[in-house]
């Protein structure tokens, strides 16, 4: 019989911290995960040698990054291992480090996110296409755009609004990339991307890095943690692309099934959820998901925006972190990252841009191939 | 006389002319369990996993239904100068497949009927013609 996350021991968040997401600079990768490790052990207040296992989500640093960094913290012998599964590459490592914990593997892992931006190679398959070269992510999104526009009758001005949100989150967030508010005259105003995407409407290229320490109930008495610090993650999720009807959105579609596992795993219905952080590389996905989890029926999710709903202090935050168009993406440390704004908001710790009474988070992301990756963490 | 070439021609092949020129049949595939994908390969089949003889060519029409439609106004590789326009169609056959709207098309937008048409795109050393598939408003 197999068994779900939150059927094994259970499995909490004790440490929590980034090295800000930042435009491409001479930082090296070391620099910017040791900083976002240390953060997080203060975080913690633990020591290194506490920690058993180590996953390493990087995608475009190069084979074996970990362990030239891991180093610098003393060399304890504990086990690494990396993790590439693209955008999702962060909310990968967390879920393994969870099961590892939860399995009674170890009492404490960590999950650290690093990256700086390299050209990305993606594989040969030795299958031809037509016009691949031609249609990178963001024409991918703007292809979306146009079919949600249309099908939905919405404006593409609205779905735009996406983008003033998230970078109004962004402006009061210290790790994020961009930290500015933008009016949706400015968004649209923009250097014009793709279709009708501008550039304030896509994630930043950038680097950085996020750190999440989990630990078993045994591990916190041990260590003395601070137990009412410590978040549990109550459910862990994740799929890869199946066949679809024709013309269905697979990034939507995966979505559903994702999330809809989550919430089941969590005995939740989508009305509890307080915050979500998700994957907005390109705006009009914020929309597409947050139907897709079940907050509102396809189509109304511009209603919402436009009703202050997806706000912080609204029914529920949407990436109260700023999301992917502001915090930024830096690819492996993005998914890390979302567990760590999800932690800082259910302690009461997110400062000016606190959700109050938050108590219930769900990360999400996609990553191309496609797949996805949900968790669900509670107070 | 001058001959063309086709730019892949393991993707699509000549099919009859008409007026706007040549039109364009997709080389697709076909699985015994009934799921028609492009293009043709032997691997396996995406729904069913089944591989080998069970996949077989299969001729796809290149006429379709637009679903969405993006003009690239940025784009980082010089060999693919930006502006141009890209399409999602849902072809009659069942993939759906995205590709280049032809040069000089008139503006299209989704739910419009398609078809895609060989189109020159440049020439080889030898003076042939180099033709690739491009989608254009269905005549
Ligand atoms: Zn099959």
């Amino acid at each position: 019989m197999t068994r779900s996350l939150n059927e094994l021991r259970p499995v909490y968040v004790v440490g929590i911290g980034w090295h800000r997401y930042q435009n491409p600079s001479e930082t090296p990768y070391v620099e910017l995960g040791l900083t976002a490790i240390r953060a997080a052990l203060a975080d913690a207040r633990i020591e290194w040698p506490a920690v058993e296992s180590t996953y390493v989500a990087t995608a475009l640093l190069g084979m074996a990054s970990g362990r030239p960094m891991l180093r610098h913290l003393g060399a304890t012998g504990a086990p690494l291992m990396h993790v590439e599964n693209a955008s999702a590459s962060g909310s990968t490592a967390f879920r393994h480090a969870c099961i590892e914990v939860a399995s009674g593997i170890s009492d404490v892992a960590l999950a650290i996110g690093v990256d700086k931006r390299n050209p990305v190679r993606r594989p040969d398959t030795g299958l031809g296409n037509l016009a691949e070269d031609a249609i990178v992510p963001f024409t991918h999104f703007a292809l979306l755009t146009n079919e949600y526009a249309v099908r939905h009758n919405a404006s593409t001005d609205d779905i735009a609004l996406v983008a003033v949100k998230n970078h109004r989150n962004g402006a009061k967030n210290p790790n994020a990339q961009r930290q500015q508010e933008r009016t949706l005259d400015e968004v649209l105003g923009g250097k014009r991307v793709s279709g009708s995407l501008t550039s304030l409407q896509c994630t930043p290229i950038g680097e950085g890095a996020a750190a999440v320490i989990v630990a078993s109930e045994d591990g916190i008495r041990r260590l003395g943690i601070d137990a009412g610090r410590a978040i549990r993650t109550t459910a862990s999720v994740g799929r890869s692309e199946r066949v679809y009807p024709p013309g269905a959105g697979f990034d939507a579609a995966l979505t559903q099934e994702t999330a809809d596992l989550a919430l089941a795993q969590a005995k939740l219905a989508p009305k509890d959820l307080d915050i979500i952080e998700l994957h907005d590389a390109f705006t009009v996905e914020e929309l597409h998901y947050i139907e897709s989890i079940g907050l509102c029926p396809e189509g109304h999710g511009v209603r919402m925006l436009k009703d202050g709903a997806l706000d912080i202090g609204g029914q529920c935050a949407i990436n109260p972190s700023g999301g992917l168009i502001a915090m930024g993406h830096p690819i492996g440390p993005t998914g890390i990252g979302q567990i760590g704004e999800i932690v800082m908001q259910l302690r009461g710790e997110a400062g000016p841009r606190q959700h109050g009474g938050a108590r219930i988070g769900l990360a999400h992301m996609v990553g191309v191939g496609a797949v996805c990756y949900v968790h669900i963490l509670q107070r | 006389m001058l001959s063309n070439k086709l730019l892949k021609p393991g993707l699509y092949s000549v099919g009859s002319s008409d007026g706007a020129g040549p039109t364009a049949r997709l080389m697709g595939g076909r699985c015994r369990c009934g799921y028609v994908f492009f293009p043709m390969q032997t691997y396996g089949c995406e729904r069913c996993g089944s591989h080998g003889d069970a996949l077989t060519p299969c001729e796809l029409s290149a006429h379709g239904t637009l679903l969405a439609e993006a003009t690239v106004h940025l784009h980082a590789d010089k060999n693919r100068p930006a502006p141009f326009t890209i399409v999602k169609v849902a072809l009659d056959d069942g993939p759906v497949i995205r590709t280049l709207l032809a040069d000089g098309s008139a503006p299209v937008a989704p739910g419009q009927r398609v078809a895609g048409t060989l189109a020159a795109v440049g020439q080889t050393e030898s003076g042939e013609t180099v033709l690739d598939l491009r989608f254009s408003v269905a005549s």
